[in-house]
């Protein structure tokens, strides 16, 4: 059997945070989460799980969203990102620039999202 | 550039301490934040010590000090000829912190033509000399710091959006040493050896354990650098009790105002009122902050309130000439410019007494 792919979702609102894990979990994802950029950094940093995807908001305290997006596409360029904020265009802005691979705006559709996660996954897999 | 360590125990230090070693090398741009003597320079110089650009130059620049066509001077360079007075040219902080860091101090007084300049240089990492038409490249890190509350500025529009976007990627918030009060005794103890060994000659003692306490409870509204002061100051004085009586002069309220903590919505909401804590300050002088919002709003009338406000200052000023002149009253009511009979009559509405 394959094992699931692994996904790293971050934001510092914690019924977004559960309302993720419950359902990417309920879809057969393993997930972890995180509530700053500078938590999800120390998740990536310690190699025992490898990410398929992380999934980050962009205006939180310590290391944003941007931040975190710009470190991880230097230091794991098979990560692949997205993004979504409820800012406005400024940080979604900025987090395509730090090359995120996509960016949602807040309120989110969660089977979007979803969507769009399997799309970069098999995208990652096929040129594997 | 001699680094002046980030000294502390408190969790908050451990961790700017701990985020700082993660993010040095990342050449992230950095916005600092806190009250007025905080210490978000040390946070600051501890970035580039840490950084592979420490070798480089760490070149800073006030934005408040300057006027704002001097500060752009000051940023950006200007050619031979590019104003009267510019009689060669001069490279700006953009060009010497190049390959190094850029440490933008008060950042959040910066005019908002400057800021719109500024965001150009993020953006391209090019920018040209005043009276030049060549673009130059930099390569620049820039670390920023403000005591404003810029989220509060961008509302009232004197903030460019875009600009602080562009410098929050790493945000450090260094709380006030009211917040952490376990910091106070390896402040005191740094400051103490630091001191000494500048002036080995002096008298000063190290606090005993009673005076300790005292410090630890004091609000320290100037944060640091009060501290660091008061040690100076100990060493001249030698006498804790002197020192501590001058920090209740200065200000009587020494209970610290008390913030509710509100554990579940973590820190952010915390970080917004510290902000506000100046202006609350003032205005908590004259009008009662912690009453419903219906009941302050009927309090809060700008006439009634400017009363106040002068009736403290003018009392104030009252007793200060009146000690200077040895509580002569008609030569204090001369250098006051008011009449002998008003002089008395406002002695005794603010009750301004002589020593007995």
């Amino acid at each position: 059997m394959d094992s699931p792919n692994k996904l790293l979702i971050v934001d510092d609102n914690e019924d977004i945070l559960s309302t993720f894990y419950e359902f990417f979990n309920s879809l057969g994802y393993e997930v972890k989460t995180a509530r700053d950029g500078f938590a999800a950094l120390k998740l990536l940093k310690n190699k025992s799980i490898f990410f398929d995807c992380l999934i980050t908001d962009l205006v939180m305290p310590n290391i944003s969203g941007v931040g975190l997006i710009s470190i991880a596409k230097k230091e794991y360029p098979h990560l692949k990102i997205i993004a979504m904020t409820g800012y406005g265009g400024q940080p979604g802005a900025l987090a395509s620039e730090a090359k995120a691979d996509f960016v949602f705006f807040k309120p989110v559709d969660l089977l979007k999202i979803e969507n769009k996660v399997s799309e970069l996954i098999n995208q990652k897999n096929d040129k594997q | 550039m001699t680094t002046t360590p980030l000294i502390g125990v408190s969790k908050s230090i451990l961790k700017i301490k701990e985020l700082i070693h993660h993010v040095a090398n990342t050449c992230l741009n950095v916005l600092i934040t806190g009250a007025t003597g905080v210490g978000k320079e040390v946070v600051a110089q501890n970035l580039y010590a840490e950084s592979a650009r420490s070798t480089q130059n760490f070149v800073k620049i006030n934005c408040a000090a300057l006027p704002e066509t001097l500060l752009e001077s000051e940023l950006y360079g200007y050619e031979k000829g590019a104003f009267t007075g510019a009689h060669k040219k001069r490279p700006g902080k953009f060009q010497t912190a190049d390959k190094g860091v850029l440490f933008l101090d008060e950042i959040g007084d910066m005019p908002m033509a400057l800021q719109s300049k500024m965001l150009h240089v993020l953006q391209s990492g090019e920018f040209s000399p005043l009276g030049s038409d060549q673009e130059y490249k930099t390569d620049v890190w820039v670390i920023a710091a403000t005591n404003h509350n810029l989220e509060e500025s961008m509302k009232q529009k004197m903030f460019r959006e875009d600009l602080f976007y562009r410098l929050n990627i790493i945000k450090i918030d260094i709380p006030p040493l009211r917040k952490r009060k376990e910091d106070i005794p390896s402040l005191i103890e740094y400051y103490f050896r630091l001191y000494k060994s500048e002036y080995p000659d002096n008298q000063g003692t190290r606090p005993d354990s009673d005076i300790l306490t005292k410090l630890c409870n004091y609000s320290w509204p100037g944060n640091v650098r009060q501290l660091q002061n008061c040690i100076k100051k100990q060493m001249i004085l030698n006498s804790w009790e002197k020192i501590f009586e001058e920090l209740t002069q200065e200000h009587p309220e020494i209970a610290p105002p008390i913030l509710k903590e509100n554990q579940q919505n973590g820190t952010q909401v915390y970080i917004n009122q510290e902000f506000s804590n100046a202006r609350t300050s003032i205005i908590s002088e004259f009008v009662d902050l912690s009453t419903s919002s219906d009941k302050l709003f009927e309090d809060l009338s700008l006439k009634k309130i400017k009363k106040m406000a002068s009736d403290k200052v003018e009392k104030e000023v009252i007793a200060f000439v009146l000690e200077k002149v040895g509580w002569n009253r008609s030569r204090a009511s001369k250098i006051l410019k008011i009449s002998y009979k008003t002089l008395l009559y406002k002695m005794n509405e603010f009750k301004v007494l002589p020593p007995a």
